[in-house]
Formats: C-alpha cells, structure tokens, sequence
C-alpha cells in the first residue's frame, strides 16, 4: 500500500470519534433521504400500476338524480371516453352489537364486471347475483367477514341480507376515509359493500336512474372545460360536485403522503449533508494549518500539490463513501419497513418493496461528491504553503484587545480562566458562529418535533372538545323538514338536540374556487364554539357567513368582502354572500350560515338533513331502526381512533429527536476536538503553568456553554421560523396547523438540547485527558 | 504599522562541486536556511540565478520544481520532521515511492544504523535515531544532492558526531554532494569547502584542504 495511504489509514484511526460523528452526520442525512425516497418511490410506482389496471376514474360527479341514457349521452363528448352510471348511498351496517355504530357504503357495479375502478378480487369471485356482495378487503379484515358470510344492511328504513361472494379492494378507497372530515381511517366502522347493479337501484328506488357518474377522459383533456360541460348539461339534475381525479379523497390523501415524504427526503438530508459538509471543510482546514510543516515536507519530498491535496480529500471521500454505502444499505432497509408499514394504511394490492439501485446510486454519488467537495473546500490552502515557510515557526496570531477590555471595572472582576474564555470566542469568530448555529438548530429542531409531537393532539381536543361539543354528528339520508328534529329528540335520551343542514357548494371569489360544505346551524347554536386567531369568539350573523381560515386563505377572501356561492341544487341560483367573520378550525375546511338565512337564500325553507345532539348516554342503539339516518358519528368515538394512531406518531417523534440530538453533539464534539488539536501548545503551556487537566477542561467547556448559550437564545424565534413556515406548507383542506407552541415545549426542548451539547463536551473530556502536553511542547514529528 | 522588506540574502556567489562535503557557516539570521531553501527549490531569490549542473532552476516552473525536489535533491532538518504514525521504515518508503532509480531500503537503513529499528515509530526512537531515519530518508531517494539544515542542532554531543559520520559516510561511500548548515565552526573542519555567511552576505568562501574526519572534532 502506498505509504501515503498507510497514513491516511492511521489518521483516520487517531482521529476515528471525529471521523466517526461526521459520518454519522452523512449516514443520518442518507439513511432519511434513501427511506424516504425508496418509499415513495415504491408507492409512487405501485399505486400508479394499479391506478393502470384497474382503469382508475379520471373525474366523479356527485348528482342527486339522474336518469341512466343521460349518461350513456355523454360519452365520446368534451373528451369523455367512458362513463358509468352508480347508485352509491352509506347506509347503517347491521352488527350484533347494538352498542355499535357502523356505517358501510353501498356502491352498485355490474353483475360480471365493471369498466372503470374495476374492483381487485383478493378472495372469492367476481360474480354478482341479487342479494349478493362483494366487501372492500381492509373493512372485511378489520370485522373478520369472509367470503361465505352474510351481512346485514339497513336501507330506507328495511334491512337487508347480502351474500358475501367475494372479497375485493378498490383504487377509489385505497385511504379507506369516509369523507374530508374523517381524519384518519377505521375500517372497522366503515366500509364499502359492491351491490349488483339493478338489484341495488331496486332497493333504493333509482331504477334506471344513478345518484354518481365516474368518467375516464382522453389524455390532455381541460378538467374545468369537462366540468362547466357536465354542470350546464345535467343542470337539471342536481349536480352537487365534479371533482377531478388529483381531488379524490383517497387519491389526494395518496398523493399527500408521496409528496410529504418527498419532500422531507428532498429538504431534511440537506441539512444533515450541510452541516456534515461544514464540520468537514472545517476540520480540513484546521488539519491542512496543523499540518503546515508535514505539508512542507511533502513538497520537499517532491509530491506534487495535486497528489497531497488527493491524499487529504481522501479522508473526505472516505466518509463519503462509507457514509454512502452505509446510509443507503439502512435506509434501504427501514423504507422496506416504511413500505409494510403503509400496507396497515394504504390497501394496495402490488405494494412492493423493491431496491432502487438508481437511489442508492444517487446517495451514494451525493454523498460522495458533497464531502470530496466540502474536502477540496477545507485542503484549499495546501497550495498556499510554501515548503521553505512551513518550516519556519508560524508567526504568532496578531492579538488585541476585545471590546468589553475597555470597560475596566467589569473586565477586572473576570477571572483569568474567562479572560482565556472570552478572548477566545472573540478572536475565534468562524467557530462561534458554527457551535453557536449548531445549538440554535438543535433547539429549534426539537422546538418543532416537541410541537408536532403535541400539535395534533392539541388540535384534536381543541376541535372535539372546545370548537364542537356535540356527542352525537347524526346526518340523514335526505332534507327532511325541521319538525323531525322534534320526533328525533323524542326517541334518544339528550340533554340538547339542534337541528343542520351540511351542503356542498362551490366557492369562487374572482379566479379562486373551492368545493366545500356549507353548515348551517342555530344562530344561538351551543354545538360550536368561533374564535378567531387571536382567540377571539366570533358569532354568526343573521346573514353572511364565517369561513375556516384555510378557506379565507384558498379564496383570498377577507372579512367584509362577499363570495359568489354557486348553487348545485337543481332550479337554485348563484348568491353573492358576505364573509362576517374568519374562524380558526383545526380539522376541514367549512363555511358557516345561520341555519334560516341558509335555508332562506341556498336551500329551501325549513329544510334540514342533520342534527347535532348532546347526550351523556349512548343514543346508537335508539337510532337503530330510524329510516332516513345515514350516519351516527360519535365525538368520543373519533378521540379513541385517534389515540389508536398517536403509538405511529410517537415513534416517528422518538427519529427526529435522535436526529436533532445527533447533530448538535456532532457539531459540539467535533468542533472542541478541533480546538483541542489546534491549541495543543497554548494548553501544553498552561500545564506547565500549573494548570490542571480538569481546569483546560473547563475552559474548553466554558467557552462552548456559553456560545451555546447564545445560540440557544437565538434558536427559539429561529424554531418559531421553522414552525410557522412547517404550519403554512402542510395546511392543507384537511387541516389548518396553527397552533403555537407552548412554554413546556420550549423549556423541554432547552433541556434536551443542554444534555446532547453536555453529553458532547464530556465525550472530549477523554482527549484532554489523554493529550501528552508536555510531549505536545517537545515534539516536532508531524 | 507598514511592512518592513527583510533581505535575507544579497550578493552571493559561489559555487558547489560534485561529491564535495560543504558547510555553511554562519549565527542564526545570517540567510544560511534561506540559502539552503533556494538551493533545494523551496523557495525562489527575488533576484538572480541559481544553476544546478547546467540548469537554471530559478527560471523553474512550480511542477518542474516539484519534480527538481523529487528527483535531484534530499532534504534533511534540525527537527528531523518525521512522519509521526508511519514507521522509520514507511518514513523511507514515502519517500522512495514518488521516485525512480531509488537505493535499496534495507541497503540504507543499515548504513544508517537502523535496519533493526526499522519497524519502531518515530515516538518509540530517540532524537539522533530520528535523525538518522531522516538522514535514510533523504539518502534513499539517491539523490545528487543532500541539504542538511542543522542536522545536529537538536542533538547531544555525541548523537551529534555520530550524525555528522553517517553523512560524511554518505558522501564518500555514494559519492553524494552533501551541504551541511551549522551555526557550529567546529563542524566547518570536517568540510571540503567552507562559506561563511553574516547579514545575510558570505563574507568568506574558501576550500578546506586537510578535512578532519567527524571523531576528530571537538565543540
């Protein structure tokens, strides 16, 4: 081995805690980036491949009724290449349990085959006879149906019992969610159940007539063109919404999830490859000065500027690669576990975990490629050493006095040890800088993750509990009129029932539009509770409406302005409406009317299709047989399903803490190893003054606490930066992210980020411990 | 404050001939290193010539002095500047890898006195074994010549005199020009020529007919 080589070998072994934390630093960064990147690559991939065989609709309208020829008339018009005509109704799913409320779907699809989201048979056969069913996988799993079983369905008030001949799951549901209020999903409550088309029409009184249409449209074709075509010509019919295909729940919940993990793998290892990068360039530089005379001798030698320039960077490329190889092959490995564990999520039947090597190729050349540059960076000054200087003693740095020297009375009061601290973090300005940023992003890492951590359960006992007090969210499965609230109330034991009417409608305000449910409610309402931002209540009005804050910001609206409302409603015209007031809601994106100026001005007089109750005993089983009830929701049960899901977050929050913590005890370490090796003279004369190991110790240890300090102090607005731009970027209709973060968070992550940047400078207490400084006086090997 | 120019050298002429033992002379600040650093293509004079056998390598390129250092000259320092975690062995080898036609390792470590300590690293060596590595290491490159700056300078009396007799051993036996360094007069006996420095000027130049063999000499 070239000796040169031989060196490089045993500096990396006499220097392998620095070597070995920058490494960290690049594995960290790769290991997230490859997990990451391979993940969604894999969902990317397979959920496009499934979209593909299963003809995945390229547009769903929502109509109250319409006539099947109609649809048959509009293929082949505006770029339509295939429609189908559904029934599609959510209807109580019978259980033994009366205690239990389940909902289920029931969707109509042709006897043998349908042509657009063609249904994936996981068990069982495809063929349908009346009274036969086929049930969507992830809502069979989760009740224990299987193929062979009967299930029982409410509908209009009579029960029905189905055959289960197969079970299937469906590019439409692969997030299984029931709507845009549903955050999260619980199969075991909802599920789709496929019906055979005439037999369902029959039962639900739509013969030769469907309440959904789904479309595929040739490639390129406008969406918005396709839309005004199919609200002008089924104008008629009550078209309550077009939506696209990138604003299908699932596939948008999808796509969410894809784009989230691509942007974190695109945004956070960069960080990690930056700080990597920076520590490394640093480290180069002070070794190139250390190493001023070997350099020197190598010159006399004869190497060139290029072959020790070379052997320096290698120590660069060499984490480079290591970091690389051992990155990607960890990050392949837990993006194999991000993959099964999607597969608890996501009902995808091709879901594959596969090895990119394109990735891997990526992370590695990245990695490589960022530390031989930040290596070039840091060995830059070899050129500059001229052999016959290197060998002359280094001129000691020019010294003068500090600002605060100048205040007399306060500098005599500093002891010696701090005249050495502050003199140091002054004259050291590049290092201050870097220690002091490295503790600033360590708080504010941790500020985010601590506010993450307790955002959403924040959010969901602000919404379930302050926002709406309802127990009960009883929707029915038409507009009745307001006086069966009173019928209701005598059936169910409440302590207040309040009737509402929940529409969607479309919200435009110049060239901004949005789809969203308008509620109307009591004016006196004691369901919900406004604030605005400020925390602030706010009321409604005789007329106007409140608008969510995500919906002010998706319209650009404000306060005192009017939005053009456009009605879906057969024979209902368009309204200009004034927005009275801007709520913050943390869940959803609503529009909020008094229930009698709705009714009066969108819909129609005493017109209503829900009703809020509040109840401390368990109304369900009183709800049973009620004709007209599509869905009970009940508010503690979605507080439980949630709690199902925080274990996922919880884990996901432990990752980030260990990767915050990780980079600032990188950062603190290798900077004091530095400033260890390049002050071996200044400490090795201080021994010899009579200073202690655990005295040079402390000095090290004082000037990092107290640029640490600083950079803590500055951490906090930085960690309040990075949280609001975290709550403007992941806003989105299905939740607004603006909560603060609390002083608890903040003090925690204070504590947390002083025991990594202590556990760091107690990790060099061993260098110090071991440095020989009074051979660091006598010898001149290098 | 401005910078003040320091001339470290100025009217210098003299020449140096094939296998010949020279020493230059002078207190510290006279320009004898500054000499040494110009002879060796460290370094470049501000103003004129420096010829190595008919070649000017004043006018040199930096790659052509790089490869003037490789090929044609070995350096050997006061403070021996070892490489610290590389044998006395691999010291050599570093050297001998970037050159052709080199002498044979093992042939130089025994010259030096050192083929049994070859494998010891330079913290496990006293300073006039060091010294001696680094006398191997510059030797084994077979280079025309050897530039010693203080070879003995950071050495007792003894390791001092046994240094000086390995380099004269050198030149004799290899027929090595070798120019040694020294603020010590009585090591200029030992030379075949002498130049004297001062001020950074040579204030004498003469040719040492009778030179004493190094165990003769005395400080």
């Amino acid at each position: 081995m070239k000796k040169l080589n031989v060196r490089l070998l045993r500096n990396i072994k006499n220097s392998k805690g620095q070597f070995i934390s920058i490494l960290a630093v690049i594995i960290t960064g790769l290991f997230i980036f490859v997990a990451m990147n391979n993940a969604s690559t894999n969902l990317r991939t397979s959920l496009e491949e499934y979209y593909e065989i299963t003809n995945f609709a390229d547009a769903y309208v929502d109509v109250m009724k319409i006539p099947d020829n109609e649809v048959e008339e509009i293929i082949g018009r505006e770029g339509i290449v295939n429609a189908e005509a559904r029934v599609v109704m959510d209807v109580p799913f019978i259980t033994d349990n009366k205690d239990e409320k389940v909902n289920v779907r029931t969707i109509s699809v042709g006897g043998t085959s349908n042509e657009i989201n063609k249904l994936y048979m996981e068990e069982g056969k495809r063929d349908l006879g009346p009274k036969d069913c086929i049930v969507i996988g992830q809502f069979a799993r989760a009740r224990g149906i299987q193929v062979g079983d009967e299930i029982s369905i409410q509908l209009s008030g009579r029960k029905y019992e189905l055959n289960v001949v197969g079970i299937a799951i469906s590019p439409e549901y692969t997030y299984l969610v029931e709507n845009e209020q549903s955050f999260m999903p619980r199969p075991e409550k909802f599920g789709i159940v496929y019906i055979e088309k005439e037999y369902l029409k029959n039962i639900s009184n739509f013969s030769n007539s469907s309440n959904d249409v789904i479309l595929t449209v040739e490639e390129g074709s406008d969406f918005e063109d396709l839309k005004d075509y199919i609200e002008d010509t089924w104008d008629n019919y009550g078209v309550r919404r077009v939506i696209e295909k990138e604003n299908q729940l699932s596939n948008n919940m999808m796509y969410q999830e894809i784009n989230g993990l691509e942007q974190i793998s695109g945004s956070v290892p960069v960080i990690f490859l930056v700080v990597a990068g920076i520590i490394l360039a640093t480290m180069m530089s002070k070794n190139v000065k250390n190493d001023r005379t070997t350099i020197g001798i190598f010159k006399a030698l004869g190497y060139t500027n290029k072959s020790i320039m070379i052997h320096y960077i290698k120590y660069a490329l060499a984490i480079g690669i290591i970091g690389g190889i051992v990155g990607t092959l960890l990050g392949t490995l837990l993006s194999g576990f991000m993959t099964n564990m999607y597969t608890e999520f996501f009902a995808l039947p091709l879901l594959k975990i596969q090895i990119y090597p394109m990735n891997i190729v990526i992370a590695a050349l990245l990695s490589s490629l960022f530390c031989s540059v930040a290596g070039l960076w840091g060995a830059k000054d070899i050129l500059k050493i001229s052999p016959a200087q290197s060998m002359r003693r280094e001129t000691p740095k020019s010294g003068h006095r500090i600002l605060i020297e100048k205040v007399k009375f306060i500098w005599n009061k500093v002891t010696f040890t701090w005249k050495i601290v502050i003199r140091n973090i002054f004259r050291e300005k590049k290092k201050f800088i870097f220690i002091s940023l490295g503790a600033a992003f360590t708080v504010a890492m941790m500020m985010t993750t601590l506010w993450m951590w307790i955002l959403f359960d924040d959010m969901f006992n602000v919404y379930y509990g302050e926002f709406m007090s309802m127990d009960y969210d009883i929707s029915f499965s038409k507009t009745v009129s307001e006086d069966s609230i009173k019928d209701l109330d005598k059936l169910i034991e409440s302590d207040r029932i309040e009737p509402n009417i929940e529409i969607p409608f479309e919200l435009r305000n110049g060239r901004e539009k949005k789809v969203v449910n308008i509620i109307g409610i009591k004016k006196d309402t004691e369901m919900y509770k406004f604030k605005d931002s400020n925390d602030n209540p706010v009321y409604l009005q005789d007329d106007g409406m409140l608008i969510s804050s995500n919906l002010s910001k998706a319209l650009d609206v404000n306060i005192g302005e009017k939005i053009l409302i456009h009605n879906f409603l057969p024979n209902k015209d368009d309204r200009y409406i004034e927005v009275k007031g801007i709520v913050s809601q943390a869940f959803g994106i609503n529009g909020y009317m008094d229930l009698d100026f709705m009714e009066k001005t969108l819909v129609d007089y005493n017109a209503i299709n829900g009703a809020y109750v509040k109840s401390d005993a368990n109304i369900i089983p009183d709800l049973e047989d009620i004709k007209n009830i599509s869905s009970v929701m009940s508010t503690e049960e979605m507080v439980s399903i949630f709690y199902d899901y925080i274990d996922l977050m919880i884990i996901e929050t432990v990752f980030l803490l260990i990767f915050s913590g990780t980079l600032g005890f990188v950062i603190i370490y290798s900077m004091s190893v530095m400033s260890i090796n390049e002050r071996k003279m200044e400490f090795s004369s201080l021994r010899v003054l009579g200073f202690g190991r655990n005295e040079i110790f402390g000095i090290i240890s004082k000037e990092n606490a107290l640029m640490s300090i600083i950079g803590i102090i500055y951490g906090i607005p930085l960690g309040m930066t990075f949280i609001e731009s975290i709550g403007n970027v992941f806003t989105t209709d299905l939740y607004t992210l603006d909560q603060p973060i609390g002083i608890t968070q903040i003090i925690l992550s204070i504590i947390f980020t002083i025991i990594c940047l202590t556990a760091a400078q107690l990790a060099t207490y061993r260098k110090i411990s071991r440095l020989d400084f009074i051979e660091a006086l006598k010898s001149r090997t290098t | 404050m401005g910078e003040i120019t320091v001339k470290a050298l100025r009217e210098a002429s003299f020449e140096i001939y094939k296998g010949e033992f020279i020493v230059v002379l002078g207190p510290s600040g006279s320009g004898k290193s500054t000499l040494l650093n110009i002879l060796g293509g460290m370094d470049t004079p501000t103003e004129g010539r420096v010829f190595f056998e008919d070649r000017e390598i004043t006018n040199l390129s930096e790659k052509e002095l790089t490869l003037y250092r490789r090929n044609e000259v070995g350096f050997i320092f006061q403070f021996y500047n070892l490489m610290g975690n590389l044998t006395a062995r691999e010291n050599v080898e570093l050297a001998v890898e970037i050159c052709e036609d080199t002498m044979d390792i093992d042939e130089v470590l025994e010259s030096v006195g050192l083929l049994e300590r070859a494998d010891h690293f330079p913290s496990q060596m006293s300073g006039g074994e060091q010294q001696r590595v680094a006398i191997a290491r510059a030797a084994a490159k077979n280079p025309k010549v050897l530039l010693c700056d203080e070879p003995t300078g950071a050495l007792d009396y003894e390791t001092g005199k046994s240094i000086l007799k390995v380099l004269k051993e050198i030149n004799q036996k290899y027929k090595r020009t070798v120019a040694v360094i020294t603020h010590n007069a009585s090591i200029a006996e030992i030379a075949d020529r002498v130049i004297k420095m001062r001020s950074g000027k040579i204030t004498e130049y003469y040719k040492n007919d009778n030179p004493l063999d190094p165990e003769r000499i005395e400080w």
